[in-house]
């Protein structure tokens, strides 16, 4: 299994965390950040089932949403899931590291999470 | 903010908008120049100049492969050696591109300003047209993903629907009442009425109305359209000596947040929304009753209840159960996107924002006709919102009878 490539940004000031990169804090300004990666699984904030895809997806729909993990970074991911009837916001997903779409013949890696029961 | 006791008080002279829709046989720079004329004419310049020209517009360099379209604009139009520039702010950039005109001339610097906004999104596939909107959205953190402008809505939704209540019925009455209005305004991109019946009653219905971002559907969201709209602004003392009522330009503000909804503390709080309303209520002196219509950005269904409730018409919850009560249609408490909204109207982005305010300066000059004139309507306001919801522009328009 491939690790979860994402880095997230800690203020060493004031400890707020930020995900994607900030050049300041987004609460007290700082500039001086502690790298850290997501921990353990993740909640579901909200999710959609998106029919009409974007250029580059030659897909019927795709299911993405935003999760919180338990060190509290939150990301944007697809979602593995074939109907949203088992998805419900709250429940737990496993965070996994995989292509998430094609440019040039070449995958671009993402997040992908896999619904917990 | 700073030194505005300094500015001049400026308004609108003319205002001209060319139908929305699919326009195949026009260029992006055709819908410009129509537009621009419109407006000019509409102002009594049709042989004058102009000091400045701001053109909105989101696209051009991507999807007709062209840029620097206001210096290419002035030329056609032979308005040089007006100071010409092209102002891109996502869907907002029509709203961007009024806020410039207006500080222009607020300032003293110049006294005749044409704004116009324009986009051409039909001559590309579905499948382009939503990938390009979906550009603003953030490379790493959202657009790798495949996330659409849509599946932002559709995640907004479903948060919003859980936390205040709103429903499925709310935002079908949202859509059938901008398509009944789009019906009756003739630069509508979308003429045709659609009942609660025929997109969510019937069986018929599933077919209709397919979800495209759970749980929005397909009469959730706004088309995708060609258009533009144009306007000339100018010191309000100017502007009284014109043959058509001025209107004052009365309060204007601008906010925006962080790009990606899930680093908003509450990403069910449209924080741009609400101070860029405060910002424009403020400096217009009026308080949210003293509106008598608004053109609020309604790409999809639930941004219009969710504004309507952060510009300070309802409080947070109540907003779907308003439209249900009907106390947004036209007659109602306070009718909102009685030119059909972007639902009908039509939402080409650089267009929008422009479009928005030409619609509010026909109602106060009540010129629109009986079957949508907001009656005795004298202040207005619009909100163009920008990303999702990370660059929101809001004017407050009135009235100046000389």
């Amino acid at each position: 299994m491939r690790a979860i490539e994402i880095e997230a940004y800690q203020c060493k000031k004031c400890g707020k965390i930020h995900y994607p990169f900030h050049d300041r804090c987004l609460a007290c300004k700082g500039r001086e950040f502690e790298i850290i990666k997501p921990q353990g699984n993740a909640k579901l904030v909200t999710f959609t089932q998106i029919f009409n895809l974007p250029w580059g997806f030659d897909q019927r729909f795709l299911f993405i949403g935003v999760a919180e993990f338990e060190n509290g970074i939150k990301a944007m991911g697809q979602i593995k899931a074939e109907s949203g009837e088992n998805l419900k916001l709250g429940m737990s997903m496993k965070p996994t590291w995989d292509a998430v779409r094609y440019q040039a013949g070449e995958p671009v890696y993402g997040l992908i999470f896999e619904p917990l029961g | 903010m700073a030194g505005r006791e300094h500015f001049r008080d400026v308004a609108i002279i003319g205002a001209g908008m060319i139908p929305f829709g699919r326009r195949d046989e026009d260029s992006l720079m055709d819908m410009l120049a129509y537009a621009s004329l419109n407006a000019l004419d509409d102002a009594g310049m049709g042989d004058q100049t102009v000091d400045a020209v701001y053109v909105a517009n989101m696209g051009g360099g991507i999807l007709q492969h062209q840029t620097a379209i206001a210096s290419s604009l002035v030329d056609r139009l032979s308005l040089l050696p007006a100071a010409a520039e092209t102002i891109e702010n996502g869907p907002a950039s029509g709203a961007s591109a009024v806020k410039n005109g207006l500080l222009a001339v607020a300032s003293g610097y110049y006294d005749m300003v044409l704004v116009v906004g324009g986009e051409k999104m039909r001559e590309v596939t579905g499948w382009r047209a939503t990938d390009f909107v979906a550009t603003m959205t953030h490379p790493l953190a959202e657009y790798i993903y495949g996330v659409t402008l849509p599946g932002m809505a559709g995640m907004f939704t479903r948060l919003y629907m859980e936390r205040y209540g709103v429903t499925r019925e709310h935002l079908v009455g949202v859509a059938v009442k901008n398509q009944e209005m789009g019906g009756l305004n003739p630069y509508a991109h979308v003429e045709m009425a659609i009942t609660r019946q025929g997109i969510f009653d019937s069986p018929d219905s599933v077919v209709n109305n397919p979800p495209v971002a759970d749980p929005l559907h397909l009469y959730d969201a706004c088309p995708v359209s060609d258009g533009a709209a144009a306007l000339i602004l100018c010191p309000l003392e100017m502007a009284k000596k014109a043959k058509k009522p001025a209107v004052l330009i009365a309060g204007f503000g601008q906010a925006t947040d962080t790009q990606t909804l899930q680093e908003r503390e509450d990403p069910t709080d449209l924080k741009a929304v609400t101070l860029a309303a405060q910002q424009a209520y403020e400096m217009a002196q009026v308080k949210p009753g003293d509106i008598d219509l608004a053109e609020l950005h309604d790409a999809f269904t639930i941004l219009e209840i969710a504004e309507s409730e952060h510009v300070g018409f309802f409080k947070k919850g109540e907003g779907g159960k308003a439209v249900a009560a009907g106390k947004t249609r036209l007659g109602g408490q306070i009718p909102i996107n009685v030119s059909g909204g972007l639902k009908a109207r039509g939402h080409p982005v650089g267009a929008t924002g422009v479009a928005q305010v030409v619609d509010i300066v026909f109602q106060l000059r009540q010129e629109v006709g009986k079957a949508r004139q907001v009656k005795n309507a004298r202040t207005g306001l619009t909100v163009n919102f920008g990303g999702f919801g990370n660059n929101v522009l809001a004017f407050v328009l009135r009235r100046v009878d000389s």
